[in-house]
């Protein structure tokens, strides 16, 4: 049978998490189709055909679904699934939120955040702050699973899939959007940027947060990130908060200025390609995952590292 | 309102969990178990909103072994009322969880069910999402601000790219993020007085629920340990091996 | 500079060493219980490693005297706030005065959590439960009702006033005067120094306890009497009323617990400073000796706590400092400093004697519980006994041994030790004191032969050698003990010897046992800490025979103990022997060659 994915989108673009999950559907083998729900989004269904793999694109285009409300999307994804064998979903925020009710109006278990494709209906998945992965085997008819982006490529786009409009309207009556406050910023999203730049409680206040780490942000077209101790003391938003209870990612280049590397944290950015550290602590124990550290003062360090790459 | 808290018994934050040599299961005998760190937060929220006059009364549950009383005596003393323990040594998939939960919310009716968003052993991330599918409430996931209004709970969650505010009718489900609260510290005359409120004993068999697993563990690994790598001097140092070495530049 | 309190070694030396479960038994203790004891300690662990521990460094900056006033250190101001608030003040206050009336031995495990997590800090609720104990005791209803309510809660805090300039060891020598006033009060003038807490802003109140003197006494100790002295006078209703005439005049510039203010007092520079006589005239001394039991296990278990806090220190930089390769290994790749023998030795020597030392202090805890809720009055008095000949020991030992154990944290580190950024120098200059006040070692010594030993004509001392003999005969068929059965047989009849030397000595010549006093006490340190850690090891390996055993914690325990009876039983016959036939060396000197 087929695999049906929840297309990850803000209601007008398509969001590259779609792609990485798409890559890990594709391990599992079987037909693709992408499911888009929300309202006029004729440019994501678009886009999400364009994934390769992807054999069809199902657009539920409907108000109950405009702002990706669980209690409305869950019992149309719900509806649509018995007819696969495989519901997949990207471990954001979204796909969090959502695929675990599905599940349960599904009277399965859900496999949360896989980094590798066993078999079907076997996967690995990270416990304990990843420091263990398990191997685990699902004996439900329908395999619910969301997928952790970075352990997957994103899938290319050079498809063609045909789209086709499903599904009833579900307002459930039971929830309303309220409304919302995004973080405005002309970098690349954390969770998918090729460099990070982060910081953490040791940049000493908001100010200088921002201040020393957005030249080097700047120069490398990073997007920035903090530890928890750096966003719990109020130096960044909560969502730059990159750990095993924040955003895990896998950039090409990250450069973690000034954190000490608590366990927590390693979690969420040691699979990342190249690590670069910079702290003035030699102890700090994120030398020990880092493949170039600096020891010295960031305020120092971090300068001279915007004007060495500015040469 | 009445509000029912859910508190798991976990391996404490502060244990470094290993694999058993066999690779059939993690080796947690006789480690530290403390309450799920999420849990704490949803158990202190219940408190904050009864301090605030806008809960009647908090009812904590813990499903699991007998050592789970430990759990809920511990939300007894940071301000719950009673407590529920549905005792059993099988292993709890999050699914299992969710319908045990769903058995105990209709016994004790609550308008406000507060759970962890995720628990720091399997890092499911289901449970509090399920029980809201289950009893076909709304539910306000990895909040980090929750207001009781006029029959509707004000919910803002974390998002990935900021915050969301959602309005949800009541009866509804909370699972707790991290930026919620600070849970406070359990003050001495509370730990007395929590092993004097009640706490109640429920069997699965008595909730009528099938817990039997759905997942089978073949095999847990530790992951590829990470190498240290060079310390670089300076700055222009970096930059050469991060163009030349690393290739990233 | 983590904390963690060890938890599982402290409810082993609870549950199965000072025998909780029997000590919850007692009379008055029937709230308290196994399960209630592990869910405390849990909380005060969280506590203790949350909020006292991050504030211990800055404490170490120390406090000021501004304009009169004490600003005490970033963030104690808050901590206390919160301690107070959380209740822990209370654990082994009085129940009728808003405490929980919990065991000595409960409340000892918290203790020793507050002072690894802030020694300085401690000091303040330390001296705040003196003060209720000494109250509780000795005053009239009337000085009860008053102070102890907001004592118990730390709503104010309480003070030791004894030592003066020319009076230190020797109270015989207090000056300090108290004239009756036509109400039934006292005006109070004199200085009194090494006042902790003397003077600060954390709590509303502080209750001073000062010896003085009044007109008419007589010379020397049976001369003192013993009085309330409050900061805010207080009025008939509990309010705080006008400013009293005492008042901090200056801060001493200390080696270590900067954190916490030792106060120059000054009493009735305007007048004199309105006091109220604690039980009868002339009595205070005697008075203050009724508590000084626990304060000196206290200051025992403070010594403890550093030793512990320096152990962990020390432990993290062996495991994390790689220095030089593996000695006899083929392998040329530098390891971990933990690798290389010495540094184990040395980790081990600290680990053995903080577990020894935790056991006994615990034992004496549950005597003290003992002696003063026993139903039998023949239990009664014996656990009087056995805890009056344990707290010189306890004292004693485990502050002189702080002094070498924080000394090795130091050395682990190597030269990283030596400097102040590292750390672990703190843990060694905040230990040194524990050695001193509250009765130096050589007073806790002579308290030892003379009072302790002597006086009963070393029959407390016989029955514990006695059960020091009775485990070492228990240890004999468990091979991996071989060494610690031996050094308990041997060391029990060591101490057999030096227990008849001082008893007869004593008598004749007491400069004798004297001069050899301090190595007799760490010889008993050592043997009964000794005695612990084979009770430990013979309970550890019944334990491994359960199911679900905790294998790494009592496998490691037995490790301990069998490094124990290898490397610091022996020292054992070198103490006899500076007991037994040093006293002509130390005497015979003459004054000038000095």
């Amino acid at each position: 049978m087929a695999i049906l994915l929840i297309a990850e989108h803000d209601g007008k673009t398509l969001k590259s998490a779609t792609h990485h999950a798409a890559s890990a559907a594709a391990r599992v083998g079987g037909e693709l189709h992408v499911l888009v729900a929300g309202q006029s989004v004729g440019d994501v269904a678009a886009a999400a055909a364009k994934i390769a793999g992807v054999a069809k694109v199902l657009v539920a285009d409907n108000a109950a679904y405009a702002h990706n409300l669980a209690e409305n999307v869950a019992p149309l994804v719900a509806e649509l699934a018995k007819d696969y064998s495989h519901v997949f979903a990207p471990a954001t925020t979204a796909g969090k939120n959502l695929l675990p009710r599905v599940a349960a109006l599904l009277d399965v278990m859900q496999i949360s955040d896989i980094v590798a494709v066993e078999a079907a209906d076997t996967f690995v998945r990270p416990i304990y702050a990843g420091n263990v992965l398990a191997t685990v085997k699902s004996a439900d008819p329908v395999k619910v699973v969301t997928v952790r982006t970075t352990a997957f490529d994103a899938a290319a786009e050079t498809g063609s899939a045909a789209i086709e409009a499903v599904g009833a309207a579900h307002d459930a009556g039971l929830s309303r959007f309220v409304g919302a406050e995004l973080t405005v910023s002309e970098r690349p999203e954390l969770a998918s940027a090729k460099v990070i730049v982060s910081g953490g409680r040791a940049l000493g206040s908001s100010e200088q947060f921002h201040g020393v780490l957005e030249p080097l942000a700047d120069k490398l077209g990073a997007a920035v990130g903090a530890s928890r101790a750096a966003v719990d003391a109020g130096y960044a938003p909560n969502d730059y908060q990159v750990g095993q209870t924040g955003k895990v990612v896998a950039p090409e280049l990250y450069v973690a200025v000034g954190i000490s590397g608590a366990i927590q944290h390693l979690a969420g950015m040691k699979d990342s390609k190249v690590i670069v550290a910079i702290n003035k602590d030699e102890e700090a124990p994120i030398f020990q995952v880092a493949d170039y550290g600096i020891v010295g003062d960031l305020f120092t360090v971090v300068p001279e590292l915007v004007a060495e790459l500015s040469k | 309102m009445k509000a029912l808290v859910a508190v798991k018994r976990v391996v404490d934050y502060n244990v470094k969990v290993r694999a058993k040599a066999d690779g059939s299961d993690v080796d947690i005998a006789n480690v530290k178990m403390s309450m799920n760190p999420f849990d704490e937060i949803a158990v202190e929220e219940a408190v904050r909103l009864k301090e605030a006059g806008k809960v009647s009364e908090i009812v904590a549950v813990s499903l699991g072994v007998k050592g789970c009383e430990e759990t809920l005596r511990t939300a007894l003393a940071m301000g719950a009322d009673r407590a529920v323990h549905v005792e059993t040594d099988a292993p709890l998939e999050p699914l299992a969880v969710a319908k045990l939960l769903k058995a105990v919310v209709e016994r004790e009716a609550p308008q406000l069910v507060i759970v962890g968003k995720q628990a720091i052993d399997d890092d499911a991330n289901q449970t509090g999402q399920m029980l809201a599918a289950l009893l076909g409430w709304p539910q306000g996931t990895f909040a980090s601000k929750v207001e009781a209004a006029d029959g509707a709970l004000l919910v803002t969650r974390e998002i990935d790219g900021g915050l969301e505010n959602v309005e949800l009718k009541l009866p509804a489900l909370v699972t707790t993020d991290l930026r919620l609260n600070e849970p406070r510290f359990i003050k001495l005359p509370n730990i007395m007085a929590a092993k004097k409120k009640p706490l109640d004993k429920l069997s699965v068999e008595e909730l009528g629920v099938d817990i039997a697993p759905r997942l089978t563990v073949l095999k847990v690994a530790e992951p590829a340990a990470r190498k240290a790598g060079v310390k670089v001097a300076n700055a222009a140092e970096l930059v050469a091996k991060l163009k030349n070495e690393a290739k990233v530049l | 500079m983590i904390y963690h309190a060890p938890l599982k070694d402290m409810l082993f030396a609870l549950n199965e060493l000072a025998e909780l479960p029997a000590v919850c038994a007692l009379p008055g203790y029937e709230d308290c219980s196994v399960e209630l004891t592990e869910a405390i300690l849990e909380e005060a662990a969280k506590f203790a490693e949350g909020v006292l521990a991050p504030t211990n460094r800055a404490g170490d900056a120390g406090s000021r005297l501004v304009d009169g006033k004490v600003v005490t250190p970033e963030g104690f101001a808050d901590a206390w706030r919160q301690y107070v608030d959380a209740g822990w003040i209370g654990l082994r206050a009085p129940q009728d005065f808003g405490g929980q009336g919990l065991p000595a031995l409960v409340a000892l495990a918290a203790e020793e959590m507050w002072c690894s997590a802030n020694l300085a800090f401690s000091l303040a609720p330390m001296l705040t439960l003196g003060t209720v104990e000494a109250l509780l005791h000795h005053a009239s209803e009337e000085l009860r009702n008053t102070y102890l309510p907001r004592l118990s809660t730390g709503q104010w805090t309480g003070t030791m006033n004894l030592t003066e300039p020319q009076a230190g060891s020797d109270l015989a020598q207090v000056r300090t005067r108290a004239v009756p006033q036509a109400d039934g009060s006292y005006k109070l003038s004199g200085q009194k120094i090494f006042i902790t807490w003397g003077e600060h802003e954390l709590a509303e109140n502080i209750v001073h306890l000062v010896l003085a003197r009044l007109p008419d006494a007589p010379e020397g100790v049976k001369g003192i009497s013993l009085f309330v002295v409050p900061k805010f006078l207080v009025n008939a209703d509990g309010s705080l009323g006008a400013r009293n005439d005492v008042h901090c005049v200056s801060l001493e510039h200390k080696m270590g617990i900067h954190g916490s203010p030792t106060c120059v007092m000054s009493y009735g520079d305007n007048g004199g400073a309105i006091g109220y006589l604690v039980g009868e005239a002339n009595k205070g001394l005697a008075y203050m000796f009724t508590m000084m039991n626990h304060a000196r296990l206290g200051v025992g278990v403070e010594g403890l706590a550093l030793s512990e806090r320096a152990y962990q220190k020390a432990v993290e930089y062996a495991r994390e400092r790689v220095q030089s390769r593996d000695i006899g290994a083929a392998d040329q790749q530098p390891v971990a400093i933990i690798r290389h023998p010495d540094v184990r030795r040395m980790l081990l020597t600290m680990k053995a004697q903080i577990e020894a030392q935790r056991a006994l202090a615990c034992v004496a805890a549950a005597a003290l519980d003992r002696a003063a809720r026993h139903p039998n009055p023949e239990e009664k008095a014996r656990n009087q006994a056995l805890l009056n000949f344990l707290i010189p020991i306890v004292k004693g030992w485990c502050t002189e041994a702080a002094n070498d154990i924080t000394s090795l944290a130091v050395q682990v580190h190597g030269g990283m030790g030596y400097i102040e950024e590292t750390g672990v120098a703190q843990y060694y200059r905040d230990a040194r004191i524990t050695a001193i006040y509250e009765g130096t070692t050589g007073i806790q010594a002579l308290d030892l032969v003379g009072r302790k030993t002597a006086a009963d004509g070393g029959r407390v001392a016989r029955a514990l050698i006695g059960e020091v003999r009775r485990t070492a005969e228990a240890l004999s068929a468990d091979a991996q003990m071989a060494r610690l059965a031996e050094g308990l047989r041997d060391g029990a009849e060591r101490a057999e010897a030096c227990v008849a030397y001082v008893v007869d000595e004593f008598a004749r010549d007491a400069r004798r046992p004297a001069a050899g006093s301090v190595a007799f006490l760490k010889l008993m340190g050592l043997l009964l800490g000794g005695w612990q850690m084979g009770r430990a090891a013979l309970i550890a390996k019944e334990r491994l025979a359960e199911e679900g055993a905790d294998v790494a914690f009592l496998s490691a325990k037995r490790a301990t103990a069998a490094f124990y009876g290898a490397h610091l039983l022996p020292q054992v016959g070198a103490l006899a022997a500076s007991l037994l036939d040093g006293a002509d060396a130390v005497l015979g000197c003459d004054d000038a060659a000095f």
